[in-house]
């Protein structure tokens, strides 16, 4: 007789996958056993093929909630050959190491209804405790080490079960059967309330001690899930000014929590979209309009209309609501800039030395560092500003590209994205496993990290070879560094992909598309001619691309520094025009910006001999550097203090404009490449200044010509192409002004316009399709 | 391929030109045992006896020939000097060949020297064999003057670039940037008013007071690639780790401001009259006051030390900014910042 061998691919461990399957199987009265499998999960039927077939059915119909199936494959082993159970039953046996497949643990998720019921009812054994959890809900990827997905291969281990878990955990129709982070407060963590002198608090209940102190107007660090988070009030200008102060970060906007919905509609307006997202299980921030009824302290989010925030997920801040009556805290990520997450109490403690009044921390252990996830929609169309927790490390699946034969499924690769904004790509048997949240690779403790978390990715992925690492073309960045580092290491080749040749293969899987024209809109990108491209025009297949038009390439005097001060970048754009001559533009700057200026009178003769002597000038088509320009233009923002400063503030600043002012693009041609002429959007708008016309209608009118020239240029170049989808990529069209603008333009052409759905429109999302180019690549 | 000018701006590009097509043809390349060229240290080291003769060759280009704070004369002559004494050698004698342009100023060479003279005196060094060859207007850019020093030391004491140790301090003699950021706002013509100067100088005063200390472990004169390139490279050859404080290097307010000004890290750009060094460290403060006390070496510092014995990374620390990697420039910045 044969026995059937069923291996089940996907999301199929830490999510009571075993106990359904045994209660579908116990309900049909078949034999057999199951078990988790290194990363997949494996069921013996001692069934013929009609009961086996049956019983898959019924399986892809009634498996658990959070999980996801991707493959289910049946194969017939003759029964000599196998062990099974010889009393007539169905079991769930001891886990096996031994089996490398493709399946993934599942992300951490919000307190379901049942664990916030527990939570709240005061007769409940786990009352008001914390670490509530069952198999629905809560920790996954930040405390898992390795697989098969078990407690002992987490940090749970750290805390043996009481006889009242125990019983749960062990009886299959409960549902904390193997929900692996399941505790209670006689075993599990616990929290403790510390000052900045590191000394312990003594008090009952840490959590609403803190809470006190929070309402009292202190500064509160607090271990959370995937990292730690800097907490203090939010109408309060304060403590506001003092965290910013402590961080260094005067001006960046801090993110907040609110206790449900119905507050955060008090003081932000919501769509019905953007509901579902505060709600949705992943509970990611999401960026909203602040509504006429926002009373938020003004240095909390400075100049912006919109506010990022997230609801409650973890039941820590559950409880933490309970104690208060404020409608949100400010929750921002407890880090040096650019620099990962705190998670290690010690480091807490030393680290934030300074930064925090008091410290909340609790004993369980983070394994897997991770951000709290950020989208934004545009168009009611959602794209992440970052997909890490409640998102990492579910895969893409990369099935409609297999298909196609555009990447071949066998492959290993690792791509490392850029540099500041990073994620890494594991890319195995057609599955694209994107990281966590990394961050600027740039500093030395998130190489570290980067390089940590991709060992981690891999153990969890059972990932031991790489066919190929691929990684930016710039050659200075710290993660092209790595890739050589590594293609050394696993002896195979490095690929440097184009950065915004990457952007457009993202955006095209996201699409299910096989080719596009996009735009490629953002600010630095590694060109193939040596310069900085950001304003662009491409075709991508995939496997390759084509650069057919961009904005005018412009000078960048002293590089990086007209990133930071965009006044010398303004002085750049505006010398090539024969309007602002020598002395004219000098009078010009020194009369209206020369505030803006570091060195005054000094620099702004400085600047105009370096463009002249060419001596460390870089050269860029940004679409960043010209929005910036224009920021600075309209004395809306001098310095970029965090990423897209100047350009989130002129996106704000001309936010409820009319739209009455217009400013006709123009075009012209270099080497045959059509450009949109951004020396003469700056003069006209430097012209609408000195005519005195409404500062935000220039601002609005600024961003719309920036749009719609490259809407422009992207039209021309499909049409002559014969391709009928443009899409748009890139940080600058996580701006909706600019998107609404450019989606207008080429739908009223009969174009379709194509977005980002489920994945980044900024840098988070390079490292994905770097993987997807060079897999095609060696294909 | 053909030479391009990143082939001597000594970046990678120049150390693939070197190991490919230089090292690999050379046969013999080492003395008696002593330190030769594959070590790319300053100098060489020839072992005769108790003692070790120090040889290193340098050819300067400069432009203009003049600058303020100095001239090619004052440059040759200090570079080579400057290469003896940092293999912990008295610098004895200088080599000199000219090759100058027909129709080049006897005035000016005559200047040039005189200001060689000036700086050979101030480290008792003779200037004992020398070359002059005229080239064809069209041939040559003014003048190149190609060095060779020669120093003593004794046996076993040469300090290498690669004898960095966990625990070591590092001190920079001087403020850093000087030579670079002058000679480049003065030649492109910023003309920032400024007493901004070259710091080119011979250095042997300061090496000399430093190693009667003691506890030298390694030694570098940062000149072309900077601060940034000399620390790394002795990082590298070490294969350490090296933690600096950003607050510690000492840097002129006018160096600093023309570097905002041009976007060029002060960090990057060559000294020629300043030694980076590895100090065990508990002799690391008695040294730092030795240098101090040497007219070039008051505004010494301790700037960091080596944190790990792995990795071969440079760190640099801000106060606010947390931990980057400072990595040895390369050529040509490219803008990276989003
Ligand atoms: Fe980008
Ligand atoms: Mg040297
Ligand atoms: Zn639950
Ligand atoms: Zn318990």
């Amino acid at each position: 007789m044969k026995i059937a061998k069923i291996l089940v691919q996907g999301i199929v461990q830490g999510v009571g996958f075993r106990p359904s399957v045994y209660r579908i199987v116990n309900a049909l009265g078949l034999k057999g056993y199951i078990r988790n499998l290194g990363n997949i999960v494996e069921i013996i039927l001692f069934e013929d093929e009609k009961q086996v077939n049956d019983f898959i059915a019924i399986l892809k119909e009634k498996k658990p909630a959070i999980s996801k199936i991707n493959s289910i494959t049946v194969q017939w082993i003759d029964e000599s050959r196998y062990f099974y159970p010889k009393n007539d039953t169905f079991e769930i046996v001891e886990s096996s190491t031994d089996f490398s497949g493709a399946s993934v643990i599942p992300p951490d998720l919000a307190i379901c209804d049942n664990c916030l019921e527990e939570i709240n009812d005061s007769k409940n054994r786990r009352y008001k405790y914390p670490f509530t959890t069952c198999i629905d809900c809560g920790i996954r990827f930040t405390v898992i080490e390795n697989v098969p997905y078990d407690r002992d291969k987490t940090s749970m281990d750290d805390f043996p079960l009481c006889q009242k878990c125990e019983k749960e955990y062990t009886n299959p129709l409960d549902r904390r059967y193997h929900a692996e982070s399941t505790c209670c407060e006689t075993c599990g963590p616990s929290l403790k309330l510390y000052n900045h002198k590191e000394n312990e608090i003594n008090t009952i209940n840490p959590l609403e001690k803190a809470v006190k102190l929070l309402d009292e107007g202190k500064i509160l660090a607090m271990k959370g899930i995937g990292g730690t988070h800097l907490i203090t009030k939010v109408r309060d200008n304060k403590p506001i000014k003092k965290l910013r102060k402590r961080l260094n970060r005067p001006n960046q906007p801090f993110a907040v929590m609110s206790r449900n919905l119905e507050t955060a509609k008090t003081f932000t307006e919501v769509s019905s979209k953007e509901a579902k997202s505060l709600l949705s299980k992943e509970r990611p921030i999401v960026i909203l309009k602040k509504s006429k009824n926002y009373d938020f302290a003004e240095s909390l989010a400075p100049e912006l209309h919109n506010i990022g925030v997230m609801l409650c997920y973890s039941p820590l801040h559950h409880i933490m609501f309970d104690y208060t009556d404020e409608p949100a805290y400010i929750m921002t990520s407890a880090n040096i800039s650019g620099e990962p997450m705190m998670i290690k109490n010690k480091e807490i403690l030393s680290s934030l030395y300074g930064i925090g009044d008091y410290y909340l921390l609790h004993n369980r252990r983070i394994i897997n560092r991770c951000d709290d996830s950020v989208i934004r929609y545009r168009a009611n169309e959602l794209s992440f500003i970052r997909r890490s927790r409640g998102y990492t490390p579910e895969p893409y699946d990369l099935n409609d590209l297999i298909k196609t034969k555009k990447i071949n499924k066998d492959l290993n690769i690792l791509a490392l994205g850029p540099e500041i904004d990073v994620t890494f790509t594991l890319q195995k048997q057609g599955l694209a496993y994107v990281s966590q949240h990394i961050g600027n690779t740039n500093k030395f403790k998130t190489y570290e990290f980067l390089q940590e978390a991709i060992k981690n990715m891999r153990n969890i992925t059972k990932t031991e070879n790489f066919d190929a690492i691929a990684c930016d073309m710039h050659p200075q960045f710290f993660t092209s560094h790595l890739a050589n580092e590594m293609g050394e290491k696993f002896n195979c080749e490095v690929i440097p992909i184009q950065h915004h040749h990457a952007h457009g293969a993202v955006l095209a899987m996201d699409n299910s598309l096989d080719e596009l024209v996009f735009i490629a809109a953002d600010g630095v990108g590694y060109g193939e001619d040596g310069s900085t491209w950001g304003g662009e025009i491409m075709y991508t297949n995939i496997n390759n691309y084509e650069r057919l038009a961009s904005l005018s390439p412009q000078k960048m005097p002293g590089g990086d520094i007209s990133t930071k001060y965009p006044v010398r970048m303004l002085e750049s754009i505006l010398s090539n025009s024969e309007t602002y001559q020598g002395e004219e533009l000098e009078s010009l700057l020194s009369s209206n910006y020369s505030h803006y200026f570091q060195h005054r009178e000094t620099e702004i003769k400085s600047v105009l001999k370096q463009i002249n002597s060419n001596l460390n000038v870089g050269i860029t088509t940004s679409t960043g550097r010209i929005l910036d320009s224009i920021a600075v233009a309209l004395n809306i923002c001098g310095e970029r203090t965090y990423e897209g400063e100047c350009s989130m503030k002129l996106e704000s600043f001309a936010y409820g404009a009319n739209g009455d002012l217009k400013i006709e693009p123009q075009f012209k041609k270099i080497n045959g490449r059509p450009i949109l002429d951004t020396t003469q959007i700056l003069v006209d708008i430097m012209k609408l200044i000195s005519n005195k016309e409404n500062k935000k209608e220039i601002a609005a009118a600024g961003q719309k010509v920036v749009s719609e020239g490259l809407a422009i240029l992207a039209v021309d170049t499909a049409s002559k192409m014969g391709i009928n989808n443009i899409g748009a990529t890139g940080g600058v069209f996580y701006n909706e002004a600019i998107t609404l603008a450019t989606k207008k333009y080429v739908e009223s052409e009969g174009f379709n316009f194509v977005q980002h759905k489920n994945s980044c429109a900024g840098d988070g999302s390079v490292s994905l399709g770097q993987s997807l180019i060079a897999s095609s690549k060696i294909n | 391929m053909k030479i391009g000018m990143s082939h001597g701006a000594g970046g990678e590009v120049m150390g693939k030109l070197i190991s490919e097509t230089i090292l690999n043809n050379l046969s013999k390349k080492s003395v008696n045992g002593g330190i030769g060229l594959d070590a790319l240290d300053d100098g060489a080291t020839i072992p005769l006896g108790d003692h070790e003769i120090v040889v290193t060759t340098d050819g300067h280009t400069i432009n203009p020939l003049f600058f303020p704070g100095g001239d090619i004369g004052r440059i040759s002559a200090a570079g080579t000097i400057n290469d003896v004494a940092v293999m912990g050698a008295k610098p004895l004698a200088i080599t000199n060949a000219m090759i100058i342009k027909e129709g080049f100023s006897i005035e000016d060479l005559d200047k040039i020297i005189k200001s060689m003279d000036k700086t050979c005196a101030e480290a008792d060094v003779a200037v004992v064999a020398g070359d002059t060859k005229v080239m064809e207007q069209d041939k040559i850019d003014e003048m190149v003057v190609v060095t060779t020093g020669i120093g003593i030391l004794e046996k076993g004491k040469a300090i290498p670039d690669s004898g960095l140790n966990l625990g070591d301090k590092i001190i920079i003699t001087g403020s850093v940037g000087d030579h670079g950021m002058s000679l480049m706002s003065f030649r492109e013509g910023f003309g920032f008013e400024t007493d901004l100067k070259s710091d080119v100088a011979p250095v042997w005063g300061m090496v000399e007071k430093a190693l009667e200390i003691g506890g030298i472990t390694a030694m570098k004169d940062p000149t072309r690639g900077g601060l940034t390139n000399a620390i790394n490279e002795m990082t590298t050859k070490s294969n350490v780790n090296v933690l600096l404080q950003d607050e510690a290097i000492p840097v002129k307010q006018q160096v600093k401001a023309v570097s905002d000004m041009l976007g060029i890290d002060p960090y990057e750009v060559a000294n020629e009259g300043k030694v980076l060094l590895g100090v065990k460290s508990d002799l690391a403060e008695e040294t730092l006051d030795a240098i101090s006390k040497d007219k070039y070496g008051k505004d010494a510092a301790i700037i960091g030390e080596v944190i790990d014995n792995k990795n071969n990374h440079v760190l640099i620390e801000t106060a606010v900014g947390g931990q980057r990697i400072l990595e040895s420039p390369i050529a040509d910045p490219v803008p990276r910042v989003c």
